[in-house]
């Protein structure tokens, strides 16, 4: 575990001094602050604008950080070779994964709450109170971008870094659909789609925007099974992930 | 008995081209061992299965077939990885850290003491003093080289696996890390060393194997691939004095040649096996393509 935990604190380090990082947690900040200066024709309209925009920026941004941060890792270290004295001696390929990932997914993690905090901040400086609910809504945001984390690694273990990111994205919308939409894009196999969309999560278990946003309880127990729905998920993409990088050859 | 620290039995690598419709064999069937405390030469021209062979030693490629033991137990054992080091070929490491950053993660990765003043004397063994907070970055290919050389010393290890570590150096960094290899084959380590230089090879090493096409043409104790029997070396003196003579002269023809320098009232001061240099036994193993394995 210390192997790991050492790994990632390495990985958080290589991470917060590229430039990536900062780049979109700049995108962020300046959408949260854009939405907050959007006129609106009553002031309970305007809290619900800037609360179903701000999260639905979150969620863009939990995408945007696990493509950014986590596409270029693998093939960056296969290009400078770091990879190779890391793997011969110190780190077995499973202890790398969770090492990378778990300092992806701690990065990710503080910029979502740097995101939360800016939104936080936004409704303040407008007059509105903040939802009780709006840092739990955050939290399962950032479980969906460790899925999407999770996803990012697994292609990167066989495709390049400019396919990663449309293949990401194309994952983050199947998963988006309901069960019927899926069926839909091939209605003649439908046995077969059912089958492939139980391989995806439901992302829209992590969207509690519109219940907060018009001041509906969500009850904690809501967002605890939520929360273990998407780290079970992410947890079989890393073990799918883990399978295709054990075969991989380093060459 | 321990086991010895590295046997390779019928290695076969082959890599898949064209979707994997056909394959290309980069280590056909080679077989190897080294005994503990040994420093053992790895020899070949570009392409003859070098690194293949040693990144198949570490686990980073699987084998097609055969098997591998380092100190008896397969590559990815934790026990067997707690006694490697291992010097890559061009190492390029993780441009904004520290040599000294680089060591403590590495050090906690192993389940070493990260002692700092530890570190500062490697570096200052391994000729990085002074650079120790200094990003990478800023180091040389060279520097570089050193910096996976700590890394690789910093466990103590019982096997080192060096791939080309002196590759691109200067003559000076050359020597220090051959002084090193030296320092700690000593210290009891036994040491694997693909190289190109090799007089270096020839410096420091007990044993070579010598590897073209992916296979093994010739291996041996140095002294004994430096000594052949197929020539001899015969210096005499002219009848009536003169100046001494040195002649190579192959086997068959020996016994000949000395009866004719006999006939003209030569005298003959020594006959021996010639001594070739490693280039010379490289040349002839890597052309011929076969050979005395």
């Amino acid at each position: 575990m210390r192997a790991i935990w050492t790994f990632a604190l390495m990985t958080m380090r290589s991470l917060l001094r590229r430039r990536t990082i900062w780049g979109i947690v700049l995108v962020i900040i300046l959408a949260l602050l854009g939405i907050g200066q959007v006129p609106s024709f009553d002031v309970s309209g305007q809290s619900r604008f800037i609360i179903e925009f701000g999260l639905f920026g979150l969620e863009m941004g939990a995408l945007l950080l696990a493509i950014g941060l986590a596409s270029n890792i693998y093939p960056r270290d296969r290009e400078n070779r770091t990879i190779q004295p890391l793997l011969a001696v110190p780190l077995s390929r499973i202890r790398y994964l969770l090492g990378r990932f778990l300092g992806a997914a701690i990065v990710s993690g503080a910029a979502m709450l740097v995101g939360c905090l800016g939104l936080m901040l936004v409704l303040t400086l407008n007059g509105f109170a903040v939802p009780a609910a709006l840092l739990p809504a955050t939290l399962l945001l950032l479980v969906e971008g460790w899925f999407l984390l999770s996803v990012v690694f697994f292609f990167s273990f066989w495709t390049s870094p400019p396919l990663n990111a449309p293949l990401t994205v194309m994952i983050f919308i199947l998963s988006q659909m309901s069960v019927r939409e899926f069926v839909g894009l091939v209605p003649g196999a439908s046995w077969l789609m059912r089958t492939l969309r139980l391989l995806l999560p439901h992302m829209d278990v992590f969207h509690i925007k519109d219940p907060i946003a018009h001041g509906v309880d969500v009850p904690p127990v809501y967002f605890l099974l939520a929360a273990l729905y998407g780290i079970a998920y992410s947890v079989f993409m890393l073990s799918v992930a883990l399978a295709v990088f054990r075969e991989r050859d380093l060459r | 008995m321990e086991s010895m620290p590295l046997e390779v039995l019928d290695l076969v690598k082959n890599y898949p081209r064209r979707l994997g419709l056909s394959s290309f064999t980069a280590v056909s069937e080679l077989s190897l061992s080294m005994e503990e405390g040994q420093i053992l030469g790895f020899l070949g021209p570009n392409g003859a299965g070098k690194t293949t062979t040693i990144k198949c030693i570490l686990g980073l490629l699987k084998p097609s077939a055969g098997s591998i033991r380092l100190y008896g137990s397969p590559p990815a054992a934790p026990r067997t990885r707690r006694r490697l080091g291992f010097v890559p070929e061009n190492p390029d490491y993780e441009d904004s850290f520290t040599p000294l950053e680089f060591l403590t993660m590495f050090a906690r990765m192993r389940g070493l003491e990260d002692s700092r003043p530890d570190m500062v004397s490697l570096l200052e063994r391994v000729g990085l003093s002074g650079w120790e907070s200094t990003r990478i970055k800023s180091f040389s290919k060279g520097m570089r080289q050193r910096l996976s050389l700590a890394l690789a010393l910093q466990s103590v290890p019982d096997l080192i696996v060096m791939d080309e570590p002196t590759g691109g150096l200067d003559p000076l960094a050359r020597k220090e890390f051959r002084d090193i290899i030296l320092e700690e084959n000593q210290r009891g380590a036994s040491i694997f060393l693909s190289s190109h230089l090799l007089s270096e090879v020839e410096a420091v090493c007990h044993r070579a194997v010598i590897l073209s096409r992916g296979r093994v043409v010739r291996e041996g104790r140095m002294e004994d691939l430096l000594r052949t029997e197929s020539t001899y070396s015969v210096t005499w003196t002219p009848a009536g004095g003169g100046e001494k003579v040195t002649e190579t002269v192959p086997a068959a023809e020996l016994q000949e040649r000395l009866d004719d320098i006999r006939d003209r009232d030569g005298l003959i001061r020594e006959v021996g096996p010639r001594s070739l240099t490693l280039e010379e036994v490289f040349l002839s193993a890597t052309n011929s393509g076969g050979g005395g394995a």
